[in-house]
C-alpha cells in the first residue's frame, strides 16, 4: 500500500494526483462517471468544459472537501477520505486553492490577507498585521512583490480591481509553499486582459517554484495559451487528455463543440 | 369628493393589459390591528380605565407634582458617586456581555459546523437571556451577590448577552462565506478561520451594536437601584421609601439630564464614527512604516487604537470598581447553587398565570394607545400632512425629554399619586409607548420617498388625498413593524413594573425572591420566558408577512 510510505519519499517519485475510477454522486445526480487521471509534479493542467461538467466537483475531491462515491483519490501521496480532521488540515496546508471569488476579507489590507495563508503553520488565531511573526511578514511582502502588488500592501482589498484581488489571493496561496495548486475558475469574473495576466502570473510562479497546477477554465483559448496539458470534461467524463502542444486543430474544434453543444 | 379619486385608477387601467389591481394586502395587515383592538377593549375594562378615573388621576398627579417642588438633590458628592457607579455598572455589564456573546453567537449561527447540541444550547441561552428583563436578573443577583453594583453589572450582562448575541448571530449568518472557505482551505484551524474571516468581517457592525447597547444599558442601570443593585436608582429608592418627594424629583431630574447628555454624546460619537468609516475606503489603511512589512501611523490608525485603548481601560476600571472579591464570589456561588436547587420543582399557580396575563394585557393595551397617539404626533412632527415647523420641533423636543425618563420612574410617580395597581402601570407604559412609537413613526415618515406625494399634488390632489394615496402605502409596513416592536418592548417593561406596585407579574416575582420561595420564582420565570418568546415569535411572523 502506497499509503504506508513516508510522505516525503512518495512526493519525489510518484504522481501528484492519481484518480482511479472515481464516481461522484449527489443523491440521484451523478456528476462524475468513473474518471481516471494521473498528474505529475510541476505540470500545469487546464481542466476545460462547460459549467456543470464536473470541474468544480473534481477540484473539491482533490482537496478533501468532497469524498468520492466510488473509486480512489490520491493527492500528494495521501487519500483525503482516509485523513483525520487534523491530517486533512495538514494536507490542505500543502495544497494551495485559488477561488473564482478570491475569498479575501475586503476590509483588511492586502498584506494581512496574504498573511492568512500562513495560519496553517501557526497555532493561535491572529488579528492585525503585527500579530504575525516578522519572518512571515517579510515573506508576505516578498510574495506581494512577486505578484506585482507590493505598493498596494496597505490598501484595503475591496478597493483593488478584480485582477489585483486575484493576485492578492495568489500571493496568499504562495505563503503555503504548496506543492499542488488547485484553481477553480480563477479568472471567470475578470475581464480578458486581467484574465491573461493572472494566468500568466500563475504559470510563471509555477515554473519558478515547481508546483503543480490544476486549473479549471471555461475559456478554451486561455487554456491553450497557458497550460502544459489539457483535460476536457463533459457530462462527468474526460473527452480529451493531451499535452497542449500536441492538441491538433480537429481536437480543439471538438472541445469547442463540446462546449457549445451542451 | 369621492369622484376625484376614481379617474387616476381608471386611467391607469386602460394602458396596462396586465393586472392593474394592486396585490391584495396580506391578512396580517388587518388581523393584527383587529387582535390588538380586541385586547385593548378588554384591557380597558380589566384595568378599569375610565375617562373619569383619568381626570381624577390627573388631579392627584398634579397634587403630587406640587409636593415634589421645590426639588432638591441632597448631598451632591454622594449623588455624583452614584452617577459614576451607574456608568460603571453599564460599562462593565456591556463589556462582559460583548465578550461572552461572541462565542455564543458563533455557536448559534447556522454557519456553525460543530455538534448540534452546542448550537442548540447557544440558541437557547440567547433566547432565554433576551426574554428576561435586566431588572428581573437584578432581583435574582441581589439575592445571590448581595446589594450593590456587582449584582447590577451581572444583571445588565445577562440580559445584554441575549440582545447582542442575537444581533451578532444575524450578522455572522449574513456574512460572505468566500473568505471563510478560502482560509479554511489553507489548513487553518476552526478558531483561526473564525477570527481571520467571520469575526473580522463582522467587527464594524459588532462595534456599533455594542455601543448602541451601552447606550440602552446606561438607561437600564440608572434604575437597577430600585431593587438594590447599585447606581443612582439606589438614591431614588431611598428618597421614595422615606417619602422625600422633593429629593425624588431632584434625582429624577438628574437621571433625565444624565440620559439626555449621554444621548447627545452617543449621537456625536456615532456621527464621528460614520464619517470616519469613509476615510479608509478610498485610501491606504496605513501609510508605509519603518519596514516594508510594518504599517506606519496615520490619524485614523491613532484614532482607532486610542478608541480601543480607552474602551479597554474603561472596562477594566469599571470591573474593578464592582468590588468582587474571591470570598464574595464563593458566597455568591453557594447562594446560586441554593437558588438553583430551590428552583426544582417549579411551581405554577393560578395567581402567577393571572399576573402574567395582567402584564400582557397592560402591555398590549398601552401599545394600542401609544401607537395611536404616536401616529398623530408623528404626523404633526413631519410636514407631509401638516406644515407647522414650530409645532414639529416642539413635539420632537418633548418626545426626547419624555423618552429620557425610564418607564419605571413614571410608574413610581403614578403609584404614588393613584395608588397601587395596573392602572398606574398602564399609564406609565402608555406614555413610554407613545414616546417610542412617535419616535419610530417620525423617523419612518421622514424617510419615505416624497416623489409620489409631489406627483399627486401636481395632478391637483388635496393634501389629505396626497398623504393617504402617496405617503400612507409606503409607511404601512414600517408602521406595523414598529408597532409590533413597541408591543415587544412594552411586554418586557410591564413584566417589571410590579416591582414598584404598578401591576403585573413583577410584584409576585419580587416577592417570591425576597421571601425565598424559589419554586414560585422558577415558575414565574418559565411562564415569563414562554409568554415573551411567544409574543416575539408572533410579532416576527407578522412582520415577515407584512414587510
Amino acid at each position: 500500500m502506497t499509503l504506508e510510505k513516508p510522505a516525503a519519499e512518495t512526493a519525489q517519485h510518484s504522481p501528484s494526483i492519481t484518480l482511479d475510477g472515481v464516481v461522484k454522486r449527489f443523491g440521484d445526480n451523478t456528476v462524475l462517471h468513473g474518471v481516471d487521471l494521473e498528474i505529475h509534479p510541476g505540470e500545469f493542467i487546464a481542466l476545460v468544459g462547460p459549467s456543470g461538467a464536473g470541474k468544480s466537483t473534481l477540484l473539491r475531491l482533490l482537496n478533501g472537501s468532497h469524498s468520492p462515491t466510488e473509486g480512489r483519490v490520491q493527492v500528494l501521496g495521501r487519500e483525503p477520505v482516509r485523513c483525520s480532521r487534523r491530517e486533512l488540515r495538514r494536507l490542505r496546508t500543502e495544497i494551495g486553492f485559488v477561488f473564482q471569488q478570491f475569498g479575501l476579507v475586503g476590509r483588511l489590507t492586502a498584506l494581512e490577507n496574504v498573511l492568512m495563508g500562513a495560519l496553517g503553520t501557526l497555532s493561535m488565531p491572529r488579528y492585525g498585521i503585527m500579530t504575525y511573526p516578522k519572518q512571515l511578514r517579510e515573506r508576505a511582502v516578498e510574495n506581494l512583490e512577486r505578484v506585482g502588488l507590493v505598493d498596494q500592501r496597505f490598501q484595503r482589498c475591496d478597493t483593488l480591481s478584480g485582477g489585483q484581488q486575484q493576485r492578492v489571493a495568489i500571493a496568499r496561496m504562495l505563503m503555503q509553499d504548496a506543492r499542488l495548486v488547485l484553481a477553480d475558475e480563477p479568472v471567470a469574473s475578470l475581464d480578458p486582459a486581467a484574465s491573461i495576466s493572472v494566468l500568466e502570473t500563475l504559470k510563471k510562479l509555477s515554473a519558478e517554484d515547481g508546483f503543480t497546477v490544476v486549473c479549471s477554465l471555461h475559456q478554451v483559448d486561455l487554456a491553450l495559451e497557458v497550460s502544459d496539458r489539457i483535460v476536457a470534461v463533459r457530462d462527468g467524463q474526460f473527452i480529451l487528455d493531451k499535452p497542449t502542444n500536441a492538441t491538433g486543430e480537429p481536437e480543439i474544434r471538438a472541445i469547442y463543440q463540446a462546449h457549445r453543444g451542451a | 369628493m369621492p369622484t376625484t379619486l376614481t379617474p387616476p385608477g381608471t386611467r391607469g387601467r386602460t394602458p396596462a393589459p396586465a393586472p392593474a389591481r394592486p396585490p391584495r394586502a396580506p391578512a396580517a395587515t388587518w388581523v393584527i390591528p383587529l387582535i390588538l383592538g380586541a385586547v385593548t377593549v378588554f384591557g380597558l375594562w380589566w384595568i378599569d380605565v375610565r375617562p373619569a378615573a383619568i381626570a381624577a388621576g390627573f388631579e392627584d398627579i398634579t397634587r403630587l407634582l406640587g409636593r415634589m417642588f421645590p426639588a432638591t438633590t441632597g448631598p451632591v458628592p454622594e449623588l455624583a458617586a452614584l452617577v459614576v457607579e451607574t456608568l460603571q455598572i453599564a460599562i462593565a455589564g456591556t463589556g462582559i456581555a460583548a465578550l461572552v456573546s461572541i462565542p455564543l453567537a458563533a455557536g448559534a449561527a447556522n454557519t456553525f459546523t460543530g455538534p448540534r447540541w452546542v448550537q442548540w444550547l447557544c440558541r437557547t441561552l440567547i433566547v432565554v437571556s433576551r426574554a428576561v428583563p435586566s431588572l428581573v436578573f437584578a432581583i435574582i443577583f441581589v439575592r445571590i451577590f448581595g446589594l450593590g453594583p456587582a449584582a447590577g453589572a451581572l444583571a445588565i450582562a445577562f440580559h445584554s448577552v441575549g440582545m447582542i448575541g442575537k444581533m451578532m448571530t444575524d450578522v455572522f449568518e449574513e456574512i460572505s462565506a468566500a473568505p471563510r472557505e478560502a482560509v479554511n482551505a489553507t489548513g487553518a484551524n476552526r478558531f483561526q478561520v473564525f477570527v481571520a474571516t467571520t469575526f473580522t468581517q463582522a467587527l464594524p457592525q459588532m462595534t456599533s451594536f455594542v455601543l448602541y447597547r451601552l447606550d440602552i444599558n446606561i438607561r437600564a442601570s440608572s434604575i437597577l437601584g430600585l431593587v438594590g443593585a447599585g447606581g443612582i436608582g439606589v438614591a431614588l429608592q431611598r428618597s421614595i421609601g422615606s417619602l422625600d418627594y422633593p429629593r425624588a424629583a431632584g434625582i429624577i431630574a438628574v437621571i433625565i439630564v444624565l440620559l439626555l447628555v449621554l444621548e447627545l454624546i452617543s449621537n456625536l460619537v456615532q456621527r464621528a464614527v460614520s464619517e470616519h468609516a469613509g476615510d479608509t475606503k478610498h485610501s491606504m489603511t496605513f501609510p508605509p512604516g519603518k519596514e516594508l512589512s510594518s504599517p506606519g501611523w496615520n490619524a485614523p490608525r491613532v484614532g482607532r487604537s486610542a478608541g480601543l485603548l480607552a474602551g479597554v481601560v474603561l472596562f477594566i476600571l469599571s470591573l474593578s470598581a464592582l468590588s468582587i472579591s474571591p470570598d464574595r464570589l464563593a458566597r455568591g456561588w453557594e447562594n446560586a447553587v441554593a437558588m438553583l436547587t430551590g428552583f426544582v420543582p417549579p411551581v405554577f399557580t393560578a395567581e402567577i398565570a393571572l399576573g402574567l396575563f395582567e402584564s400582557l394585557v397592560m402591555a398590549l393595551t398601552a401599545t394600542t394607545f401609544g401607537v395611536l397617539i404616536g401616529l398623530v404626533i408623528a404626523v404633526f412632527s413631519t410636514d407631509h400632512l401638516v406644515k407647522v415647523p414650530v409645532l414639529g420641533w416642539a413635539l420632537r423636543g418633548v418626545i426626547v425629554v419624555v423618552r429620557g425618563v425610564p418607564d419605571i420612574v413614571y410608574a413610581i410617580v403614578f403609584v404614588a399619586a393613584l395608588g397601587l395597581g395596573p392602572f398606574a402601570g398602564f399609564l406609565a407604559l402608555a406614555i413610554s409607548c407613545t414616546a417610542l412609537a412617535s419616535k419610530f413613526f417620525t423617523d419612518a415618515l421622514q424617510n419615505i420617498d416624497p416623489g409620489p406625494i409631489r406627483a399627486l399634488e401636481a395632478v391637483g390632489a388635496g393634501r389629505l388625498q396626497a398623504f393617504v394615496a402617496g405617503a400612507w402605502p409606503q409607511f404601512v409596513p414600517s408602521f406595523i413593524g414598529n408597532s409590533l416592536f413597541t408591543a415587544d418592548l412594552a411586554l418586557r417593561e410591564s413584566a417589571v413594573l410590579g416591582i414598584v406596585g404598578a401591576g403585573g407579574i413583577g410584584f409576585l416575582l419580587h416577592e417570591s425572591v425576597t421571601s425565598i420561595d424559589y419554586q414560585s420564582t422558577a415558575g414565574i420565570l418559565i411562564g415569563l420566558i414562554v409568554v415573551v418568546v411567544t409574543v416575539e415569535q408572533m410579532a416576527r411572523w407578522a412582520r415577515r408577512k407584512v414587510i
